[in-house]
C-alpha cells in the first residue's frame, strides 16, 4: 500500500494536480509515525502507511484553504472532511484525497487497537478521489462490538453519580487546549475559552472552569463530531473525551437518526429539519 | 553527606508520622491515566516506580491558577485585600533530578536580580524534597547533554534510590533533610558505599539520546527552517504546561479576584495586543520563540538554557514534535 501511496503523491506533484500532500512519515524512534507535508516529489518516498498511523490529518487543511492540497485519509479522517466540506471550510476543488482502507490504528495510551476502531467499518470511507485498498485485511472489523456499551454504563448511573463521575474526571483538566487545537471541528476563530470581554467562564483550571470548557466544547460538537478520537488521545490528563462526544452522538443517532459525516450531500445537523422529529418537549 | 540503607516500611511509616505537620504530596499510579503528583492521605498511596509523572513538579511551586489578591470597590473608593500566603510545610516526594533543576532555574526567574515572587518564593521555602534517582530512563529522556544527570541531587534535601523493591539508599543533601531523616536507617560501610557510587555511575550511562545546542541562534532567527518545523504543531498547551522550566503567565481578572494562570507561547492569543494585533500571528513565530526562550533568550539573562531534558514534551506531543531533533538539526551559520 505503501507504494502505491508514494506513487500516486509523486504523479499528483508531477501533473502539479496539489501543490502539497499533508501525509504521514516515520518519526525518530523508527517505530511511530508523525504528520509531514511534502511539496517536492522527491519527497514522496518518506511517506508512509501502517497501523501507527493515527493522526487525522483534516485537521491541518483549514491552514492551507485556497490552495491545491492532497491529503491522506483513513474512513474517521475523511468523515471530518465531509463536515468541514458541509460547513463551508474547504472547497471540494482544492482537495485531492487519498481514501486508504484501515485496519485499525494503535492505542497509543494502551495496548492493541484504538477503542474507536473497534466498531469502526473502516472501508466505508464516505469520500475520496482515489481508494488505496487493502490487500492483506488481517482484521475484519467487529461490526457486532457494542461501540456504546462505556456510554451505556455511565447513563446507568443515577444523576448525582453521574455528575460525580464527570466532576472527577475534569478536576484533572490542565487546559492545555489539545482537544481544541487537535479536533479539525473546533475552528471558531475566536474560541469561547479565549474571550475576555465577556468571559463567559474561568480561565483558572479549576473544577468549575474545567467543567465549563469540556461541556461548552462536547455541545459545540454535537452533531458534528464524527469520533475520530483525537481529543482523547491528545488529552495528556486522560480524560475519557469520546464518552460525553459518543454520549451526544448517540442521543443524536437515536433521536434523529443522524450521524454526522456519513455522506456528503446530506446538510449539516442543525441545518436539518423533519417533521417527524421529536418534539414533546415542547409543552 | 550521610548515606544510609532504609527499608521501604520504615520510609513509609516515618512519612506517615510525619503527616500530623506536614502535607505529603507524592506520585500516584493512576493506572490508565498516567503517573501525577497529588496530596497523598497515607505513603502507602505512593508510587515509586520507573515510570515518569506527566505534569511536572512545578505546579506545586507556581500554580496553574495562583489567587493573588482580591480588588474592593466600596463607597466609591478602591482598596487592594492583600491575601495571606499557605504556611502549611509540605514534603514532596518522588521529584526527579530533571525537575529539581528545573525548580532551580525557575529560582532565578521568581527569587533573583531584584525581583522576588512571594507566593513562589514562599512554595519553596515551605517544602521539603525528597527526590527520586532515574533507575530507567526512557527514549524521550536527555537530562545527561543539558548538564544534568539521571542520579544527581541538585535541588534537593535528600536523594533516594530504589535498591530492589523493599529497600531504598538514602543521601542526607541538607540540614531541612537531615532533621527529617538523620535518624533513619543503617550507613553504609565502606563496600556498600563503593557498590553504591558504581550503580550511580552506570546509570548514568543509561541516558542515551543527545541533543546538540548551537552556541547562538541569532544568525538564523529569519530562517526558513522555523516554518518547516513547526508545521505539524498544533498551537495547544501541552509542551509548555508540562515543562518544568517554563514558567509564562497571564493575568485573570474573576470578579473581585486577580489570577495568575499559566499561558504559553504557543497559542495563538498569547501575544495579542489590545489594537488586534499579532506580532507572532502564525506557528513558526510562536514555535520559534518557544526554542529561542529555551536556548538563547534564558541563556543571555541567566547563563543556561531552560530546559533540564525530562523529555515531557517529547513524550506527550500529540504529533510528536522532538524538540531534540528541531534543536540539533538547527541550521546555524557561523558568524566570525
Amino acid at each position: 500500500m505503501t507504494e502505491e501511496l508514494r506513487n500516486k503523491a509523486k504523479e499528483l506533484l508531477k501533473n502539479k494536480q496539489v501543490e502539497l500532500i499533508i501525509g504521514y512519515q516515520r518519526s525518530p524512534d523508527g517505530i511511530c509515525a508523525k504528520p509531514c507535508f511534502i511539496d517536492k516529489e522527491t519527497d514522496t518516498d518518506l511517506l508512509i502507511w501502517d497501523t501507527y498511523c493515527v493522526y487525522n490529518l483534516s485537521n491541518y487543511l483549514k491552514e492551507y484553504a485556497g490552495r491545491k492540497v492532497g491529503v491522506i485519509a483513513k474512513a474517521c479522517d475523511s468523515k471530518s472532511i465531509v463536515v468541514l466540506l458541509q460547513e463551508n471550510q474547504l472547497k471540494r476543488q482544492d482537495l485531492f484525497i487519498i481514501g486508504v482502507e484501515c485496519r485499525g490504528v494503535v492505542d497509543e495510551k494502551g495496548a492493541g487497537f484504538a477503542q474507536k476502531c473497534k466498531s469502526c467499518l473502516s472501508s466505508n470511507i464516505p469520500i475520496y478521489d482515489y481508494l488505496i485498498k487493502e490487500r492483506e485485511q488481517t482484521r475484519k472489523p467487529l461490526e457486532d462490538d457494542d461501540e456504546y456499551e462505556p456510554i451505556r454504563k455511565i447513563e446507568a448511573k443515577v444523576l448525582l453519580e453521574r455528575f460525580k463521575f464527570w466532576q472527577q474526571e475534569f478536576k484533572s483538566c490542565i487546559r492545555c487546549y489539545a482537544c481544541r487545537q487537535i479536533c479539525p471541528l473546533c475552528y471558531c476563530p475566536k474560541c469561547v475559552a479565549d474571550q475576555t470581554q465577556p468571559s463567559w467562564f474561568s480561565k483558572a483550571a479549576n473544577l468549575t472552569g474545567n467543567f465549563s470548557w469540556n461541556v461548552t466544547r462536547a455541545m459545540h460538537l454535537a452533531g458534528r463530531c464524527i469520533d475520530c478520537g483525537e481529543c482523547e488521545r491528545a488529552c495528556p490528563a486522560g480524560i475519557p473525551l469520546r464518552e460525553i462526544n459518543k454520549k451526544i452522538e448517540k442521543d443524536i443517532k437515536e433521536l434523529f437518526k443522524y450521524q454526522a459525516g456519513a455522506n456528503q450531500e446530506q446538510k449539516p445537523f442543525f441545518a436539518c429539519f423533519e417533521k417527524s422529529d421529536p418534539e414533546d418537549w415542547i409543552k | 553527606m550521610t548515606q544510609k540503607i532504609i527499608a521501604k516500611e520504615e520510609l513509609y511509616k516515618q512519612l506517615n508520622s510525619l503527616a500530623k505537620d506536614f502535607e505529603i504530596i507524592g506520585p500516584k499510579d493512576l493506572f490508565n491515566k498516567g503517573f501525577f503528583y497529588e496530596r497523598l492521605d497515607s505513603a502507602q498511596e505512593l508510587y515509586l516506580g520507573e515510570g515518569f509523572t506527566t505534569e511536572p513538579v512545578k505546579k506545586f511551586f507556581l500554580s496553574p491558577s495562583e489567587w493573588l489578591f482580591n480588588c474592593q470597590y466600596n463607597n466609591g473608593k478602591n482598596s487592594l485585600e492583600e491575601l495571606s500566603l499557605p504556611d502549611k510545610k509540605r514534603i514532596i516526594i518522588g521529584v526527579r533530578p530533571c525537575e529539581a533543576r528545573g525548580l532551580i532555574l525557575l529560582d532565578q526567574v521568581f527569587g533573583s536580580q531584584g525581583y522576588k515572587d512571594e507566593f513562589y518564593l514562599n512554595n519553596r521555602r515551605r517544602t521539603i524534597i525528597i527526590g527520586l534517582a532515574c533507575a530507567k530512563p526512557d527514549a524521550a529522556c536527555f537530562c545527561t547533554s543539558l548538564a544534568g544527570s539521571p542520579v544527581e541531587s541538585r535541588g534537593m534535601d535528600v536523594i533516594i534510590f530504589a535498591k530492589g523493591d523493599e529497600e531504598f539508599i538514602l543521601e542526607i543533601v541538607t540540614d531541612k533533610g537531615k532533621e527529617i531523616f538523620g535518624a533513619l536507617g543503617q550507613v553504609l560501610n565502606e563496600t556498600e558505599k563503593e557498590s553504591h557510587a558504581l550503580e550511580k555511575e552506570k546509570n548514568k550511562e543509561l541516558v542515551i539520546p543527545k541533543i546538540k545546542v548551537p552556541e547562538s541562534l541569532c544568525s538564523i532567527f529569519e530562517d526558513a527552517y522555523w516554518q518547516e518545523v513547526s508545521r505539524a504543531c498544533l498551537d495547544c498547551g501541552i509542551c509548555t504546561f508540562l515543562c518544568p522550566t517554563c514558567h509564562c503567565f497571564d493575568l485573570v481578572d474573576e470578579q473581585r479576584k486577580k489570577l495568575r494562570c499559566y499561558d504559553g507561547c504557543a497559542f495563538a492569543d498569547f501575544t495579542v495586543e489590545a489594537s488586534g494585533v499579532n506580532p507572532r500571528p502564525t506557528k513558526k513565530e510562536r514555535y520559534r520563540q518557544r526554542v529561542f526562550h529555551k536556548f538563547e533568550y534564558f541563556k543571555k539573562n541567566f547563563g543556561e538554557n531552560l530546559c533540564v531534558g525530562c523529555g515531557r514534551c517529547i513524550r506527550h506531543c500529540p504529533v510528536k514534535i522532538d524538540i531534540r531533533e528541531v534543536v540539533t538539526n538547527i541550521p546555524v551559520t557561523e558568524n566570525k
